[in-house]
């Protein structure tokens, strides 16, 4: 791109190269600080446990092995047959938290956006300020209402929690998406027989569908991986999700590093597959949402 | 796209000038229909165990008895906190560790989101890239850090041995002093790309005309970046740096999986301790009464945050 076209870019002319040099190098640095541990972690994945506990450190891994990864990925291995299960835990237990999360925020957000009923503003900001609390404060009550439900040991403690947690954002981002969705557009659906709730499924849905999108994809990486919750209500091995199974298991074999970051690596792949699939409504819902004025 | 529905939005202003509430509440009946499964489950888990909460916080729970056999106490958790050694240090790691993270992440993030608002040739990958930490799981984030760290085979230590700075392999996450500072450059590892992505939705709406409005009056680059950008950010940043405030104060993970709060207690935070001193000492109505301390700190924080988040919608207001 040329650098003398100010109509293009206003911020390209000769006299400020300086900050555009100090721009570079100041994102060679972050690329750098973000990079590396995370190309650290995929080394030492395909590294042997001995090759991996080397001082100096091989740099470079002298024989690369995929063992670590056929070892968790194996479900005739034991170390494998638990990985598989977690990993199918997480799933189910992110996949009905995202479904419920959109299915309850939709219509919560569309009514903080649309109405005006006594209240709202009090009802929007307790269900923002839920946000404001840590989890911590809430674990021995959930425990003690979660037995009460019979609900200990199971995945639905977990949706139940998260489905909370993940609300006040997700509905505070599809707000701001259906603040921008014009009002008229409702209004001629309802001159033409449609009623309030067929404008609201039929109009407003299929046009917010990026801001679904975005809440789903807030929730869905938020339930995958959240620790604490499943840490306390989930005592059983077989119902163990990703982070607390990761936990447990490598506190048990604390030695090895290869296993713990390819687990690491794999537990990663699905929600930065996900997010850089569909990144572009997230940015665009915090646009258009969040950030406006 | 954004000021044509922005103009239309005010259309959707029903009046409402509450002449007789209760009738109001009568004829907008369905209007409750829709935030109903949202308030239903808000109150079951956040109610309930806010309610809970304040009530233990006055009971005393030795260890090996059963909740149900709570003794009152009155005040005397309270007192005993605030009259503890732990409590104090605990505060001040919490108040380095929220500020620093902070901070630090949002100045790196704006820097980040500043860098990369100018198209160029690769810019999408290193978006990509300086997102991911955002989005891994934080105990993935802290077994990686903890690994990169590790006291015999850590390859931060080894680099730094290589090139001479040091002349032995050191001790970041198991020393009092290098403790802290340790997890939050992790803190703020995964942190960062969150305010990067917020400010970078933010630049998006400082309008081009302004800008070269403002260099064509002759304004350096500087000028025009304090004078015309950064006023337009304010809104977001503000809403960023609460968020970030509010998550860091919050945070567990990262403390708890890369040391448990230790060596002696250097890397406890408020959340960490009050986990530890529940599940860890079953010491169910200490943790209640910290968890308390806790709320009304937070609903201090709570009313900045909230006047934040609402700015935008009574600027729409008052228009």
């Amino acid at each position: 791109m040329s650098v003398t076209v100010d109509t293009v870019t206003p911020r390209s002319r000769k006299r400020i190269d300086g900050w555009r040099w100090a721009g570079r190098i100041f994102l060679l640095i972050m690329v750098l600080y973000t990079a590396l541990p995370m190309a650290w972690m995929l080394l030492t994945s395909i590294k042997s446990g001995f090759a991996a506990t080397q001082f100096p450190p091989q740099w470079w891994p002298a024989e690369p092995t995929l063992a670590s990864y056929q070892k968790l990925l194996d479900p005739q291995n034991s170390v494998g047959q638990d990985f598989l299960r977690f990993f199918w835990n997480s799933l189910f237990v992110s996949v009905v938290t995202t479904i419920l999360a959109v299915a309850v925020a939709v219509p919560a957000a569309y009514a903080f956006s649309r109405f005006r009923f006594p209240g709202r503003k009090f009802l929007f900001f307790s269900v923002l300020l839920r946000n404001m609390f840590p989890a911590v404060i809430f674990l021995v009550p959930l425990f003690i209402l979660m037995r009460w439900l019979g609900l200990v040991n199971t995945h639905g403690s977990l949706i139940l929690t998260y489905l909370t947690f993940g609300l006040p954002l997700a509905i505070w981002l599809l707000k701001g998406f259906y603040d921008n969705i014009p009002v008229q557009l409702e209004q001629a659906a309802r001159i033409d027989g449609a009623t309030r709730f067929q404008a609201f499924l039929l109009i407003v849905t299929p046009l917010s569908v990026p801001g679904i999108i975005a809440t789903a994809i807030y929730s869905f990486i938020g339930a995958w991986n959240e620790y604490i919750y499943a840490a306390t209500f989930l005592t059983k091995n077989e119902q163990l999700t990703l982070p607390v199974g990761i936990q447990r298991f490598f506190s048990e074999n604390t030695t090895d590093f290869p296993g713990l970051m390819a687990a690491s690596f794999l537990m990663s792949v699905p929600v930065v597959v996900l997010f850089l699939v569909l990144q572009k409504y997230f940015v665009r819902a915090l646009t258009e949402g969040a950030v406006k004025h | 796209m954004t000021t044509m529905t922005g103009q239309l939005s005010s259309a959707s202003e029903h009046l409402t000038r509450r002449p007789n509430i209760l009738r109001q509440m009568w004829t907008s009946r369905g209007d409750y229909l829709y935030v109903l499964p949202a308030i239903v489950v808000m109150l079951v888990v956040i109610a309930y165990p806010i309610y809970y909460t304040i009530d233990l916080s006055f009971f005393k729970t030795p260890p090996g008895l059963q909740l149900r056999d709570k003794i009152w106490v009155g005040t005397d958790n309270y007192t005993q906190i605030l009259t503890s050694e732990v409590f104090w240090k605990v505060t001040v790691n919490t108040v380095i560790w929220t500020l620093a993270s902070t901070i630090i992440a949002f100045v790196l993030g704006f820097g980040a989101a500043l860098a990369l608002h100018r198209d160029f040739a690769g810019r999408a990958i290193l978006r990509a890239i300086l997102i991911i930490p955002w989005v891994i799981s934080a105990v993935a984030a802290s077994y990686i850090w903890k690994w990169i760290y590790h006291s015999d085979f850590g390859v931060l230590g080894a680099v730094l041995v290589q090139f001479g700075f040091l002349d032995r392999q050191p001790n970041f996450i198991d020393n009092v002093n290098s403790v802290l500072p340790s997890l939050i450059v992790v803190n703020i590892w995964r942190e960062f790309p969150f305010a990067m992505i917020m400010l970078m939705a933010g630049l998006q709406t400082v309008p081009e005309q302004l800008l070269r409005a403002a260099k064509v009056d002759g304004a350096s680059a500087w000028q025009r970046f304090w004078h015309v950008t950064f006023p337009h950010l304010r809104g977001v940043s503000t809403v960023t740096i609460l968020l970030l405030a509010v998550a860091n104060f919050n945070s567990f993970i990262i403390p708890w999986i890369m040391t448990g709060g230790g060596p002696s207690n250097a890397s406890h935070i408020w959340i960490t301790h009050i986990y530890e001193l529940a599940f860890g000492r079953q010491r169910w109505g200490v943790a209640a009464a910290y968890s308390v301390l806790l709320f009304i700190i937070l609903m201090v924080l709570g009313y900045f945050y909230v006047r934040a988040l609402s700015g935008n919608e009574s600027k729409e207001h008052g228009a």
